[in-house]
């Protein structure tokens, strides 16, 4: 079954830990669809490795989390870096997250250096990451190439509809009026940028391609003003300066999920 | 262990060697004294053949010299910043730091993971418990990036002990180590009411040529340091030169006086000390960051504006050179 985000395969050597539970529901609270793979229905880590395969070939995951022991001991470590190896080996393009122990020890680099000889889209993290920031390594990883982006509680881009929805309280979502064309793609541009990254800002000069004239400095930032005017308007509240879109010291705009 | 024993004694061979055949000959001329009655030399002044007398005094003097260099051997090797002993010293650091970072890692993982499933298990049975409860599990998951930052500083603490250790690069892109970092501290700083923000200039950054972990190593202490002592806004922005590219790490907080500012890197020394409060933190962090910067032909420096006219703040500065391709 498609979701709105993409399907994550997700590896784990032992009976599906805490960790690994956290951040299914994580992913699946963002729309992203989960199947997991454990030791615990595979017994041996080849038949695990060779589960893994197949649900690749079936379910054509857009990324793969691999929770395989990594770094605990050495054998283990081996045989972590043998299902990388292999599943990097037949799907060279398929991204792969795989957690180990310290994400940014030097051990990492050293690791994955001599694991992969091939430019693959594989990161490490931190088995200590909380889910929140799997989740959003993910996003990166997999790239943000999805229809809707939720933008905190209350606020839904659908990009193929060419569309902003707020959430009223009675739980519907309703179509914000006046943000369409040009407002919209600055609007869609700065939601993805914070889809993939929070906190990475979008250059004035990247927003400003969507208008023309001579000041499109000014004609950017009236734009901006009637967007949070007619979000503001939808949601009830006042946006201010500080709120949802953001400018940062001459430098571009950033989206802020309103604070409820 | 063994390896270790192995190497305190084979650290001064030739000396200790001598001593042994010191001793040797010395044995070796006691023996031959026995042959030689004392009545055929100076009859007045010895009673026993005065070779055997030489060869005691060799016998002593051997001995004392292989046993004293063992001694001195020992000595630097505990003391770890001998010749020779520094080696060992950074090897057993290093096991013992394994087994370490393992029996601490492991229940570190537990308890968030148990921390996480009460979380579930409150969420799915809707259970209405006190808010005190939700406080607790913050908290305990709060003190998680600190815990890896920690172990992170401690194994490059470790690393950089290890003499002539080579210095690799590889290509680098500076942003996704930012975006990475970002992303680490994105929950806590939003459970604190903060800000992180960031760009790159030039947007598509490109790679340079440096290692990976040592950069975000160094952002995540700096960007650690400013959300634990800064204001509650972060910026971090990297940019390049055609011969450097530079990490900068911006807090809006009060500002550092400036003679706090002269023991930032020291190693060791943390904010509390100046005010002789009980410290948060190791102290470590700024001093490995500039020691692993200077390493890699960079550095690490800092500026802060203290006057709230200028909206106070502060900017760590990475420097580091853009490196070119290496052919390993």
């Amino acid at each position: 079954m498609p979701s709105p985000s993409g399907n994550i395969l997700i590896v784990d050597d032992e009976a599906t830990s805490a960790i690994v539970r956290a951040v299914c529901r994580r992913l699946e609270d963002e729309g992203w669809g989960t199947q997991v793979v454990s030791k615990e229905e595979h017994g041996s880590a080849d038949d695990m490795l060779w589960a893994a395969l197949q649900a690749i070939a079936d379910h054509r995951p857009d990324g793969v989390i691999l929770d395989v022991r990594l770094g605990d001991y050495r054998d283990d470590q081996f045989k972590g870096l043998d299902i990388l190896k292999r599943i990097v080996g037949e799907h060279p393009r398929l991204p792969v997250l795989m957690f180990t122990q310290y994400s940014h020890g030097v051990e990492r680099d050293t690791v994955a250096r001599s694991a992969l000889q091939v430019n693959a889209p594989v990161e490490f993290i931190d088995k200590l990451a909380s889910p929140e920031e799997v989740a959003l390594r993910v996003r990166r990883l997999v790239g943000a190439d999805t229809r809707t982006i939720a933008i905190g509680e209350r606020i839904v881009i659908d990009s193929d509809a060419e569309s902003v929805m707020v959430r009223r309280d009675d739980g519907r979502l309703a179509p914000v009026q006046d943000v369409g064309g040009r407002r919209f793609q600055i609007l869609l541009e700065l939601a993805q940028a914070w889809y993939r990254s929070p906190g990475n800002l979008v250059s004035f000069d990247r927003l400003e391609r969507y208008l023309d004239g001579d000041d499109t400095r000014a004609s950017l930032r009236v734009r901006i003003r009637e967007i949070k005017v007619a979000v503001g308007h939808a949601l009830g509240i006042p946006l201010g300066a500080n709120d949802f879109i953001v400018s940062v010291r001459d430098r571009g705009y950033r989206l802020l999920p309103p604070r409820e | 262990m063994a390896i270790v024993a192995e190497r305190r004694i084979t650290a001064y061979p030739w000396p200790a060697l001598l001593g042994m055949a010191i001793a040797l000959l010395g044995l070796l001329a006691m023996v031959v004294a026995v042959f030689y009655p004392a009545e055929f030399l100076f009859p007045q002044l010895w009673s026993v053949q005065p070779l055997a007398y030489v060869g005691m005094a060799a016998v002593v003097l051997g001995l004392g010299l292989a046993v004293g260099v063992y001694a001195v051997a020992q000595v630097r090797h505990r003391n770890g910043n001998g010749y020779g002993g520094a080696d060992d010293w950074s090897r057993l650091t290093e096991q013992q730091f394994e087994t370490f970072q393992h029996d601490l890692g492991r229940p570190m993982r537990r308890i968030l993971g148990k921390c996480r499933e009460v979380r579930g298990v409150l969420a799915t049975t809707g259970e209405d418990v006190s808010i005190v409860v939700h406080e607790l599990l913050d908290e305990i998951e709060e003190q998680a990036p600190s815990f890896r930052l920690m172990m992170a500083n401690m194994q490059v603490m470790i690393n950089l002990e290890i003499p002539d250790a080579p210095l690799d690069t590889y290509p680098v892109e500076p942003s996704a180590v930012v975006s990475r970092i970002v992303e680490r501290y994105t929950g806590q700083a939003s459970e604190q009411g903060k800000d992180i923000v960031w760009w790159a200039e030039p947007e598509q950054f490109g790679l340079v040529y440096s290692d990976a972990a040592v950069l975000e190593h160094i952002i995540a202490n700096l960007v650690d340091n400013a959300l634990r002592y800064g204001g509650d806004e972060v910026e971090i922005n990297v940019t390049r030169s055609p011969a450097n590219f530079m990490v900068k790490v911006t807090d809006n907080g009060t500002g550092i006086p400036a003679h706090y500012r002269t023991h930032l890197f020291t190693r060791g020394w943390t904010p509390e000390m100046g005010r002789s409060e009980e410290k948060t933190s190791s102290g470590l962090g700024l001093y490995i960051s500039r020691t692993l910067a200077r390493r890699y032909g960079g550095d690490l420096s800092v500026a802060s504006a203290l006057a709230p006219a200028d909206g106070h703040h502060t900017t760590f500065t990475l420097t580091l050179p853009v490196g070119s391709p290496v052919a390993h």
